[in-house]
Order: C-alpha cells, then structure tokens, then sequence
C-alpha cells in the first residue's frame, strides 16, 4: 500500500470535479509524441491510398472488390467508409492498443510513473484521465481517417446522394450523418479495447508487452469470431459486432447489432476499467 | 475505503461482480417480461390451424433469424457465416429483415456482412437487389396473376378453413402424433406450438415444432428437431416481431444510379435459387410413405449440360450447383450390396449419390437408403 492511497480516500478524491488542466496536460503528452503523431499519419494515408489506387486504375472494382470499393466512383464519401472497414482489422486496433499500452506501463518504464504519483492524486483518478484520453484518441484516430477519407473523397469523386446498403438513395447530408453515426459507434468500440489495453498496462512495465497484448487480444477477437464451431462464443467477443457499423447504412437502419455492440463495449469497458483499478490501486509502485 | 486499503485482494472481487452483472442483466430482463405476460387460453390443434387460416393483419416487419445445423460439409463456394448471397441459406446463420402491407407490398432484406440482399415488391413491380453485385432485377407480375393461384378454390379442396384444418389433421394423423403447446415465446411475445412427432421412430425428425403467435396467429416459428436432439436442428423464427403497418417508404425501390439493371416477368425459375438436382433428372420414384419416404431419382447424364443451362436460367452468373460433380467427390465414399457411392449424412437426412447416377434421399439413416437401392 503506498502513502499516496492512505493518506488520501479514493471516493472522495474521485468525486472531485474532474480537472480539465490535468487532462489537457495528459493528451499534450500523448498527441506531442512522435511515434503517435507518425501513427495518426499512417491512419490517414490509407484512405488518400485507397482514393488515389481507385481513381488511377480504369478498371471499376469489380463485386470481388472489399466491402464499399464499388460505391466509390459513384459517390466520395465511400472512401471513408472503404477505409473504416479496411483499417479496423489491425490498424485502428493497433493504434489504440499502442496509447493504451502506454498508459500506466510506459510512466512505469520510464521511471515517471512514482513522481506521478507523490503529487496528491488518486489513483483511481489517475486512472479515469487516461482512460479519458485513450477514449479521446479512440475518437480522434476513427474521425481522422473519416475526415480524409470524405474530403479526397470528394475531391476525386464528388458528393451527391448516396446509396445504402439496401439500395435506396439518402440525400448527401443524411449520408453524411450515417457516417459520423459509424464513426462514434467505431470509436466506442475501440476505446472498450482501450480499455483492455489499459488493464493489460497495469500488469506490466513494459509497454511493447502490453501493447502487444493487446492486438493479440483483439486479433484472437476477430479470429474466434470466423470459426463457426464456437459460435456459442460469439456474442461475447468484443470483436463479433464491430463491422455492424454497416447496418447504420441500411434504409430503414438495423439497429440491434449496434445496439448489442455498444452493451458489449461498454461492458468491456466497464469490467477492465474496474480491473484495472483493481490492479493498479493495490500494486506497490516501484519503479 | 479502510477495507479496500486492508485487504487490496478484496478489489477484484469489483470486476468480477460487474461481469456476472453484466452477463445476468439480459436474462433477467427477459424473465421479467415474460412473468409479466398472462397464459394463453388452451387450443387444439384444429383450432390453431383454423386460426392461422383466418389470420390476416393489414402489416408486419420484424427481424427473422434462419439458423441451421443440418450436419452438413461445409460447401465449396460462397461461404462465410453472414454472407449476404441469397443462395448461400443452406448452412450457418442468417439474418432476414421483412416487411408486409397488405398483399401487394412486401420487402424482404437478407443481412450480410456489410452486405444487403433485397426481394421488393410493391404492386406489380419487384426488384431483386444485391449490394455485393450492385446490380438489380426487375420483374413485372402479370396484373391477372396476381394471387388467383392461391385465393381461388379448385372443385373437390376444402371451401372453409375449418375443412381445411380437419383435411390436414386427418392425412398426417396415421404418421404423426398432433398435439399443441402454449407456453412458447417467439421474439419476446407469448405464443402457441403445434408439436408434430413422427411415429415411426426410423426417421430421423425428432419432431416440428410450429409456433403460432398467440394474439395475431401468424406462424412466427418453425423449428425441426433431430431424433433425440434438444437443440433445432433447423430453426427459422421472428427474433423481433411488429404486427402494425410500416412506412410505405420500406418498399420503395428505385435502382441506384450505376448498378446493373436488368429486367424480367415473373414465371419461370426465378424464384427457386436452390432447384434441387432432383429436378433435372428423370421422374423421382418414391419409396416407403410418411416420415420415412425416400426419394428415388436419376442424375441427367451430362451435369456440365444442365449447370449451364440452370445458370443462364437464373442470370445471377453464380450458380449454386455450378460445382455439384466436385461437392459429391469430396463426400464420403461409401459401398455395398447395392453399388458404391458417396453419401451426404446430416442430422435430418441423408442423401446417397450413386455412381452409377442414381441419388437417393431421405429424413432417414443411410440403412434405409441402402434398403431402398437395394428393393428397385
């Protein structure tokens, strides 16, 4: 039991009024890294790639082609969502899982993690702000790559209305509302994996390891999910509802996978949010 | 705070009452629910036929889950588990959306994977859309075809639904057991089941269950049990049900500007994706009656010949049997008194393929198919 956790209750401090100053300083530091800013660049190159590769060649892509990459032509605002589809299977995943692994282990690596914690803040407080951040993160990396996406998008291809999934046509700006809606509902899905990832960096002092870990975590996710013979399973991966982003493009919208992957995401990160308090307010701070 | 601080273990006992909160929260919803409901008053199977006849609602949409674990290999071709190619019904999970308004307007919506397969109709227009193939088809329907097939009685068939429900009861009852349930729930509503058990124990259907909703009677369930089974072997029931009127918008269809159109009349195959290949043979023969029926046919002699026809029939380009001759190599060989052959065996039928171009099948072990090769 450290000093810090007995001299000052966990509940009372947590009730405080959050502090904006400490969260601002928490996402300067995870926005001013290079290795971060390197990786949101890399995010928001797939969809000026995948804009650019459909634009050059002259064949359209064909119905073998990934999932959206034949609405291009017809409408911009595709490649976000060829993009959304194409960077969830690991580099959004990736992404996150490098913030949140970072989190708790990566202070701890670099000897910073006990100065953090002489100042008089709790630790469950400590935590929420980082959760905070990872969640901010989660949003910044999934409205990136959407922003680019529709504005080469719509630079190469133009706007106009846009067909959904089940073949009507929605007006411009009620397929523009369609995409943010995929794009909170993908970033709150990514930020239950942030916080996996900020459980599994309670547990380590490594952050490589936790980072690590935790695409392993959500990569075994997506494969338990593709094997038919555990389809008991499936309801319960983190993972199974993440693509129904694309029911949210279907006229009238199917709600109830959404609505199932948000009660998974947010039971995900309920429970690991808690067990990494669980972790982290009890462990003896060394390093 | 002071325990916590006392015993840290003690802290992880947090998350894991959060898990089993959070697991238990949907199963104590519907528990709630379904105590809340009042019993259905008690009918007989005659009864429940005849108010399924009767049953007309002005509209309905509802979510519609087709699951089934036939035993099948899995099949070459398109597979994947939520895949939205409308021929691909016959393994794994699907999910339907449907919509009705009257008998004139229909939509029914197979879910894939960021995937959408549509069958609109509305009036005399139906479109037949896929969102893998950005194409559409569009059919006309007759103006006098409309529903005189069904509605308009021919002379000797049962005039009233009471006829018809006492016609029924009385050709299954010397091969099935009839009785009914009212304790079923179909997509969180109370609900009739009309159980259907073979007497004859060698088939391999264990028993049909058939849920009727219990306030609109419209069948909302079928299940199929394999002998023995407590788990359906094929189910297809409402997970959502809705018995009001929706939107009239639902079935409007307009193809989409850069999808391929292509236009039709209703007639012909169109509407039977999975022609089985008895159809191509010569006339099946059937052997044995009621639950243990086999069926008896023989395979056209040239498959390349028929695939391709059936292909051009349904100008979806994939045929589903364009790879019968492979799927059968891959079975498993089997011989005997009656020849060899390859043998499908599923949880409720089996099919024999002979190789010297007979196929036999059935809802009974591959002894009876044996049986029934062996008796021509």
């Amino acid at each position: 039991m450290s000093a810090a956790d007995l001299t000052t209750p966990v509940p009372r401090v947590a009730m405080r009024r959050p502090s904006p100053r400490f969260l601002a300083s928490e996402l300067r530091l995870v926005l001013r890294r290079r290795r971060n800013m390197a990786g949101l660049v890399v995010l928001a190159a797939v969809p000026i790639f995948i804009a650019v590769a459909v634009k050059s060649t002259a064949s359209q892509p064909g119905s073998d082609a990934p999932a959206f990459f034949q609405s291009i032509t017809e409408n911009g605002l595709f490649v976000s969502l060829a993009a959304l589809t194409i960077e969830l299977g690991l580099f959004l995943p990736l992404a996150v899982a490098a913030i949140s692994g970072d989190a708790i282990a990566g202070e701890a690596n670099l000897g910073t993690l006990r100065y953090l914690l002489t100042v008089p803040v709790a630790r469950l407080r400590l935590l929420g702000i980082k959760y905070a951040a990872i969640v901010i993160f989660s949003f910044l990396a999934t409205f990136l790559i959407a922003i680019v996406g529709m504005a080469i998008g719509l630079i190469l291809f133009g706007g106009g209305d846009v067909t959904t999934l089940s073949g009507t046509q929605i007006s411009f700006a009620a397929g523009l509302g369609r995409v943010a809606l995929a794009a909170v509902y993908l970033s709150l899905a990514l930020a239950s994996l942030g916080a996996v990832g900020l459980f599994i960096s309670t547990l380590t002092e490594q952050p490589i390891a936790a980072t690590i870990a935790t695409v392993v975590f959500s990569t075994a996710s997506f494969i338990l999910d593709s094997i038919p013979q555990v389809h008991w399973l499936h309801p319960y991966l983190l993972t199974h509802h993440w693509m129904s982003f694309g029911d949210l493009l279907r006229a009238p919208i199917a709600w109830d996978g959404v609505v199932h992957g948000l009660y998974l995401a947010a039971s995900y990160g309920l429970v690991f949010f808690l067990a990494a308090w669980a972790r982290f307010a009890g462990k003896d701070v060394t390093s | 705070m002071t325990l916590f601080a006392r015993r840290p273990q003690l802290r992880w006992l947090v998350p894991l009452i959060a898990v089993a909160v959070l697991a238990s929260a949907g199963s104590v919803a519907a528990t709630i629910t379904a105590s809340a409901r009042d019993p259905l008053p008690a009918r007989s199977a005659a009864q429940l036929l005849v108010d399924v006849q009767n049953a007309r609602v002005d509209g309905l949409s509802g979510t519609v889950v087709q699951s089934a674990s036939l035993g099948l290999p899995a099949l070459p071709g398109p597979s994947g588990d939520q895949s939205s190619n409308l021929s691909s019904l016959v393994s794994g999970s699907h999910t339907l959306r449907v919509w009705a308004a009257g008998p004139e307007q229909a939509r029914i919506a197979l879910l894939g994977q960021l995937g959408e397969s549509d069958v609109v109709r509305n009036g005399s227009d139906v479109w037949i859309w896929s969102s893998r193939d950005n194409s559409a088809r569009h059919l006309k329907i007759p103006a006098d075809a409309g529903h005189s097939r069904a509605d308009t009685p021919t002379p000797g068939q049962p005039t009233t639904p009471q006829q018809a429900a006492d016609a029924a009861l009385r050709a299954i009852t010397p091969t099935t057991r009839v009785s009914t349930a009212r304790t079923a729930e179909v997509a969180g509503r109370s609900a009739y089941e009309l159980v259907l058990t073979p007497r004859d124990a060698a088939t391999l259907v264990g028993q049909v269950r058939i849920a009727v909703d219990g306030a609109t009677h419209i069948p909302t369930r079928v299940q199929v049990f394999a002998r023995g089974a407590k788990k359906p072997a094929f189910e297809v029931g409402f997970t959502s049900f809705n018995p009001s009127t929706p939107s009239s918008s639902v079935f409007r269809f307009n193809p989409p500007p850069g999808a391929k159109v292509t236009q039709g009349m209703v007639g012909g195959a169109d509407h039977s994706p999975a022609a089985r290949p008895q159809d191509a043979g010569t006339k099946p023969q059937l052997v044995g009656e009621g639950w243990t029926t086999v069926v008896k046919a023989t395979l056209p002699q040239s498959t390349e010949g028929s695939t391709g026809r059936r292909s051009g029939e349904h100008a979806d380009g994939a045929s589903p049997l364009g790879n019968l001759d492979a799927m059968v190599q891959k079975l498993p060989a089997v011989s005997g008194a009656w020849g060899s052959g390859h043998l499908l065996r599923g949880t409720l039928f089996s099919v024999l393929v002979t190789d010297d171009g007979h196929v036999v099948a059935g809802a009974v072990a591959p002894e009876r198919l044996y049986a029934a090769l062996a008796a021509k």
